[in-house]
């Protein structure tokens, strides 16, 4: 066990910056008080860089994926936090220069940056996670913060209605996916997720995988789902989006979907790809590229639905919030795609996996832009959330414009932007395993998005504004992260094959090598008790 | 389905729970006396007086002070299990000390905690 504190530093690092921001954000001065921004980025930014110093992790069902994603939500991480600084204490801070004193019990600055570390925490936690237990405390510790986050965003009814919302239904999703993982305790006697992957191994030898395992695999995959707004749970989306402050939100989009995007990956890792595709349970072992055909199924199912009802539902909307949620919903159904096509080939356009943690890195990157407009968007303490505040914006606010121009272009996936080289995989590892109808559905929904991003596109760049620009609260670090998301979309272009490298790298299971085939569950289980009397 | 036969004392037991549960309602609506009275319907019977209406304002302190209450009183509970083991350790073994600072480590985020709940004023009684 205590070998594994060498991979948890860049964890420890963002606790004790939590321990930090925890006393630096009460404190009577304003200038201390300022300091947590920069604290949490410092402490973002070294564990990132340590988590990528650090290299694989050797007892994680995908050890390469470890670095790749707490890298990925260390850099996404700062580019989040430059939108939400500035979100809370603005009044108690002036307040305070005005010398009215300053009221420890209002401010909020302390909670906010700290709850954020521990969501991001949380996040690399799951990343490192190779235990049902440990991954259940990381993803709670993912999404339990971001539940206070909305609440306090804004001093509104809206965010405490959208946070206890949020918590309510989070709740929910976290008894069905504890629920799931006790069945899958059950069905094979084990929490740790290689155990349960020999076990799994060794029935499907035997004849069948222990149907409680599989009820237990399904439910989990089924709660997991609240965590990326996949489709049986996502009605909450829109509403919290909308009733959080847009810098929340930016951050709800990414930190808890990459969370549940590592435990999906996790947790069907424990099957594996490699089972034949027309046979149910496990009889065709070796067989085949596909997941057992339950699994395939759910995951089929929910990807088809997430993505039709996600750009189905933006097409409706007028507020750009809701827009970009149920855009956010939509993406969640693009990845599950290649979550379904699995880690298959050596090439980085025929390997699943990758194409979704290249997609991730890339949505996370791009969406932040368009957050950090509408946030920027502020006029009298209220966000200018209607597309008609948009109109024209290329004239009256260059800067949030263009910004706003690119990213919705990028999240349409435009050629020649970030997007259109991260959506590219995910069609051609689609077909690359067979799922030509997936495929097809995946194109139409690409196309029907095209509406409302086009849409989100067209009203800065070619309408005229109407009216006087309205004067808005200038927040500077918010227009810095949507130009910097702005140049991610067209810039990262020129170094994607450096971070489709390392994707294609960080999709390399551990658990299985895809030629199951070859060797017998004995020897699996032989190997994997080694690795446990290794600990 | 035999190994389901292991699962028969669980099934007693909620057999059990069950009838003593319902068994105790139905007992006391048959045999129990009822008498009715101003003193017997308040809402603290023989304890306080009640005054005035439930919806009322209190101090939002009173939340700090049960989480900070909370903050100690888990750090208590994890203190147990670590003080009963660390004797049994091998003094010389390097697991001693990581033990040893994992418990220092856990103490000092009582102490950040407790900074926390100084500076946002739950300790200031006012």
């Amino acid at each position: 066990m205590i070998e594994r504190i060498a991979w948890l530093w860049p964890e420890i690092i963002l606790f004790l910056a939590t321990c930090v921001v925890m006393v630096l954000g009460v404190s009577p001065r304003l200038a201390l008080r300022r300091q947590c921004a920069f604290v949490s980025g410092l402490a973002l930014f070294l564990a990132a860089m340590v988590a990528i110093a650090t290299g694989p992790m050797a007892t994680s069902p995908w050890p390469q994926m470890v670095p790749f994603m707490k890298g990925t939500a260390g850099f996404v991480g700062l580019l989040t936090l430059l939108v939400l600084a500035g979100t809370v204490d603005r009044e108690v801070d002036r307040d305070q220069e005005l010398g009215r004193g300053f009221a420890a019990l209002r401010a909020n600055r302390a909670e906010f940056y700290a709850f954020f570390l521990f969501s991001m925490t949380g996040l690399m936690l799951c990343a490192s996670a190779d235990d049902l237990i440990w991954l259940f405390l990381a993803l709670e510790l993912t999404s339990l913060p971001t539940y206070v986050m909305v609440t306090i965003s804004t001093r509104r009814s809206r965010s405490q209605e959208a946070g206890v919302k949020y918590f309510f239904l989070g709740a929910l999703g976290a008894a069905i996916f504890l629920y799931g993982f006790s069945l899958l305790y059950m069905g094979t006697g084990s929490t740790d997720l290689g155990a349960i992957s020999t076990q799994i191994l060794a029935q499907a030898e035997g004849g069948a995988i222990n149907d409680i395992a599989m009820a237990g695999l399904v439910l989990s995959l089924i709660g997991v789902s609240f965590k990326i707004a996949a489709v049986p749970m996502h009605f909450y989306t829109a509403d919290v989006y909308q009733g959080a402050a847009a810098s929340v939100s930016a951050m709800l989009a990414f930190v808890p979907k990459a969370a549940g995007f590592i435990a999906i990956l996790l947790l069907v890792s424990t099957v594996g790809w490699q089972w034949g595709v027309a046979d149910t349970a496990g009889v065709s072992l070796g067989a085949g590229h596909s997941l057992p055909e339950p699994v395939r199924l759910l995951l089929w199912v929910m990807a088809v639905f997430t993505m039709t009802v996600g750009n189905v539902l933006a097409l409706l909307q007028r507020s750009i919030k809701r827009i970009l949620a149920y855009s956010s919903i939509a993406h969640s159904g693009y990845m599950l795609v290649g979550v379904i096509a699995g880690p298959q080939g050596a090439r980085f356009i025929d390997n699943g996996v990758a194409a979704t943690l290249f997609y991730l890195l890339s949505y996370g990157l791009m969406n932040v832009g368009a957050f950090a407009v509408v946030a920027s968007m502020e006029h009298k303490g209220e966000e200018a959330d209607d597309l008609d505040a948009l109109r024209g914006l290329c004239r009256t606010r260059p800067w949030l414009g263009w910004t706003m121009v690119i990213c919705a272009l990028s999240l349409l996936g435009f050629p020649f932007t970030l997007g259109f080289f991260a959506k590219v995989p995910l069609f051609t590892s689609g077909i690359a395993a067979g799922e030509y109808a997936l495929v097809v559905i995946l194109g139409i929904n690409s196309a029907i998005a095209a509406f409302y991003y086009l849409r989100l596109a067209a009203l800065p760049m070619l309408e005229e504004p109407v009216g006087e620009a309205p004067a808005l609260t200038r927040v500077p670090a918010r227009i810095v992260a949507g130009v910097l998301s702005a140049g991610a979309a067209l810039g990262m272009v020129l170094v994607a094959g450096f971070f489709m490298e390392r994707a294609a790298r960080a999709a390399v299971p551990g658990l299985f090598d895809g030629t199951h085939a070859s060797q017998s569950a004995t020897d699996q289980i032989a190997r994997s008790g080694e690795r446990r009397a290794d600990e | 389905m035999t190994d389901l036969a292991s699962y028969a004392p669980l099934a007693i037991i909620l057999l059990m729970a069950i009838t003593f549960a319902v068994a105790n309602v139905v007992l006391t609506l048959l045999i129990g006396p009822r008498r009715r009275g101003k003193i017997k319907g308040m809402t603290y019977e023989s304890g306080m007086n009640p005054i005035g209406t439930a919806r009322k304002r209190f101090n939002v302190r009173f939340y700090l002070i049960a989480m900070v209450f909370l903050v100690f009183d888990v750090e208590i509970i994890f203190l147990y299990p670590w003080a009963a083991t660390f004797p049994n350790l091998d003094p010389s073994s390097p697991d001693a000390l990581v033990w040893l600072f994992r418990i220092l480590f856990f103490l000092l985020t009582t102490v950040v905690a407790y900074l926390y709940g100084f500076r946002k004023g739950v300790f200031r009684f006012d």
